[in-house]
């Protein structure tokens, strides 16, 4: 046909613009990651604890993972998740058989979460034996083979390392090391104790060793506030979590050392304690990961999306639970088309640095838990409610 | 030179202000606790509830008070009706039990302190809440050269008033007189035309108002959260092991012990702070040998043998 007629021009116009658009529109499915035409569900199980002693950091890490899935339109790596929830309760006992269920019930490709050490341990076996990568987000147990195990959050020596120098170059005299009698306590106070030596510092403490108090059975601290006052210590470095980090601060406001500066790990004063510790926690220092008022990009529309539909502001556990669907966000979206959990593990490794509400950290190479700065914060005055405010850089610690 | 000071004040310095702390930690448990040995003595009930009742008050006292004196006192009628209630209802749900054994009535009220525990941490959120007491107590003040919370020291003075409440109560009470027949002979007791129905309500309902009592007043000591019932529990049923039974004067010795072992014994010697307890209490069942039900039948048996 030599001469085209205006019909059949138009008609050819309309096709070819068919399929241009047909191509934009294969396009757009083909970068969704999934040319077969059905783009695969993945499925991430959650363990946390929802009830019993740790529910407050339980439903922090499912808020912050959830949080994460619903700013990145409830898809990780381009795939739709699947989050299947899971109650940790108050450790291994409980964690163990949700963790079967959602392993080999649900089959799931990765799991996250998880509040004890004790319940990582125990979950452990599970784990290596169906080969499922595990990002968790919160406790971290002494582990002989790391290979499907990743941590968001921290080692327990890490806090106490990292302000060991401070102290020393802040404190004229000797420091008194309390901390509870657990293993918890044991690793987050022997992180600062070492890294303090090493460095001359020298502990007020009679035999030179941390004074332990029994967990969770101490409600009374008195007792060990008048052997800190007879010591001479010139400050005191501690930690404690939850109701005896609530007691521990109430009682040593009023007691004969009230005066006396106060380091810690920064679970200390974090979260919902805070609250319950009101005044008495004024001035405290602490050692954190993390702090909702740092000034990034990121950690703002973390800390304005989370205010949403949270009365307080995150904590370090939303924080490395949000940071742990990031980490599996990146590693999915690096992992083919329709990865599988030996995939995604692999992609965790070769991730490299990682942009977080807390800055940029990367994982170890040997421990893969966070190679990160910690700061130093004080609870200060943040309009009408006391905050941990950050003061200033700490070191960076990790692997 | 302040450290030398203390020192030469003699080496029972260090201890004064544990010792004083130990008074007002004995105190808070007897007032908990001896709603607990009303309820084993009198109405032959294992109350495992018990530190719930506890936690009503403690957890009205974080949602009542805002740290005036008027809310104060108005958290303490609250929490001591509402805990009251709760040991009423207790008494209406084991009323179907009440002649099976201690078995039957534990497992129930631990079941019903499992659940309680749970409806209270869904109303009030899982974390420790904080409560908010009268600026003037809300600080500490110089005890002997030391500093001590002033709360704790006029709490000390509160809870003596009970205690002498209490026992007068108990002593002189026509009330009294009934609960302490209950104890020494509950058939006759029924026999005499007083329902033992009616005692076992009473005595569940007064025991859930001296926790309640115990549980507002003693908020800032044992605040309220997810573990506070069963830190009371534990202590209360010490306490129970140790003091006796239907005597108010062994549970208030029983509490002040419990205290200061917690307080001036931790002190002493802090390396066996966590068997200091339980270590006490294996030694005092030692001594009695066949233990508290043992006692009781000899206690019993002595009593009868004097009457005739």
């Amino acid at each position: 046909m030599p001469f085209p007629t205006r019909t059949s021009r138009r008609r050819a116009l309309t096709g070819a613009l068919l399929a241009l658009g047909l191509t934009m529109a294969t396009g757009a499915c083909s970068s969704d990651g999934d040319s077969a035409g059905t783009p695969g569900t993945i499925k991430i199980g959650l363990l946390a604890s929802l009830s019993g002693t740790y529910e407050a950091v339980g439903t922090e890490l499912r808020d912050g993972f959830e949080l994460y899935l619903r700013m990145h339109d409830g898809k990780l790596g381009g795939h739709k998740v699947e989050l299947v929830v899971a109650d940790e309760g108050n450790g291994a006992p409980t964690a163990v058989p949700a963790a079967t269920k959602l392993i080999k019930q649900d089959r799931v490709h990765a799991l996250t979460g998880v509040v004890g050490g004790g319940s990582v341990a125990a979950v452990y076996p599970l784990l290596a034996e169906a080969k499922v990568p595990f990002v968790g987000s919160n406790g971290r147990p002494e582990l002989k083979d790391v290979s499907r195990i990743w941590h968001t959050s921290y080692l327990s020596e890490e806090p106490g390392a990292a302000i060991a120098q401070y102290v020393r170059d802040n404190v004229r005299g000797e420091v008194y090391a309390i901390g509870p009698d657990y293993q918890g306590g044991w690793d987050e106070l022997r992180g600062f104790t070492d890294a303090f030596a090493k460095i001359g510092g020298k502990l007020a403490n009679p035999d030179g060793r941390t004074l332990w108090t029994p967990f969770p059975a101490t409600t009374n601290f008195t007792p060990y506030f008048a052997k800190i006052k007879a010591s001479g210590a010139a400050a005191v470095y501690t930690f404690y979590a939850g109701t005896a980090a609530v007691d521990f601060v109430k009682q040593y406001a009023q007691s004969d050392i009230k005066d006396l500066p106060l380091y810690a790990a920064g679970f200390l004063t974090e979260g919902g304690v805070l609250n319950a510790q009101g005044e008495a926690a004024r001035n405290i220092y602490s050692v954190l990961n993390y702090s909702p008022d740092l000034d990034n990009a990121k950690n703002r529309s973390f800390v304005a999306a989370w205010k949403e539909d949270h009365d307080g502001s995150p904590t370090t556990y939303a924080m490395a639970s949000y940071d742990a669907a990031a980490v599996l966000d990146k590693a999915i979206g690096g992992a083919g088309e329709n990865p599988t959990p030996e995939e995604i593990n692999s992609a965790i490794d070769g991730l490299g640095q990682i942009d977080s509400p807390r800055g940029t950290w990367q994982f170890s190479e040997t421990t893969h838990s966070p190679v990160q700065k910690w700061y130093l914060r004080q609870v200060r005055q943040d309009g009408r409610a006391l905050s941990n405010t950050v003061v200033g850089d700490l070191a960076t610690v990790g692997g | 030179m302040i450290i030398q000071a203390a020192r030469w004040a003699g080496p029972l310095d260090a201890y004064l202000i544990p010792a004083l702390d130990g008074i007002a930690y004995g105190l808070l448990l007897f007032v908990a606790a001896s709603g607990l040995v009303f309820c084993f003595g009198v109405a032959n009930i294992l109350n495992l509830a018990h530190g719930t009742l506890y936690a009503i008050g403690a957890y009205t006292a974080a949602a009542v008070a805002d740290g005036g004196w008027a809310t104060l006192l108005l958290a303490l009628g609250v929490g001591v009706v509402a805990a009251a209630g709760a040991g009423g209802l207790l008494a209406g749900l084991l009323a179907p039990v009440a002649r099976r054994d201690h078995l039957t009535q534990a497992l129930l009220t631990f079941g019903v302190a499992l659940a309680g525990g749970s409806l209270l941490v869904t109303a009030f959120g899982p974390d420790n809440l904080p409560i908010k007491i009268p600026a003037a107590l809300d600080g500490s003040v110089a005890v002997a050269g030391h500093r001590y919370a002033t709360y704790r020291l006029v709490f000390i003075g509160v809870a003596a008033v009970i205690a002498l409440l209490l026992y007068l109560a108990v002593t002189r009470t026509r009330a009294g007189m009934l609960v302490r027949a209950a104890v020494d002979d509950a058939d006759m007791v029924a026999c005499l035309g007083v329902s033992p129905a009616r005692i076992r309500l009473g005595v569940l309902a007064a025991a859930g108002a001296l926790a309640g009592a115990a549980g507002v007043l003693g908020a800032p000591i044992i605040g309220p959260g997810p573990g506070a019932a069963d830190t009371v529990l534990l202590l209360s049923l010490v306490v129970v092991v140790l003091g006796g039974l239907g005597s108010v004067l062994g549970t208030l010795l029983a509490a002040l012990a419990v205290g200061e072992i917690q307080t001036l014994g931790v002190a002493l010697a802090p390396t066996a702070a966590p068997f200091l307890l339980f270590a006490a209490m294996a030694a005092v069942l030692a001594v009695r040998a066949r233990g508290l039900p043992g006692r009781l039948r000899t206690g019993l048996r002595l009593r009868l043998r004097s009457t005739a």
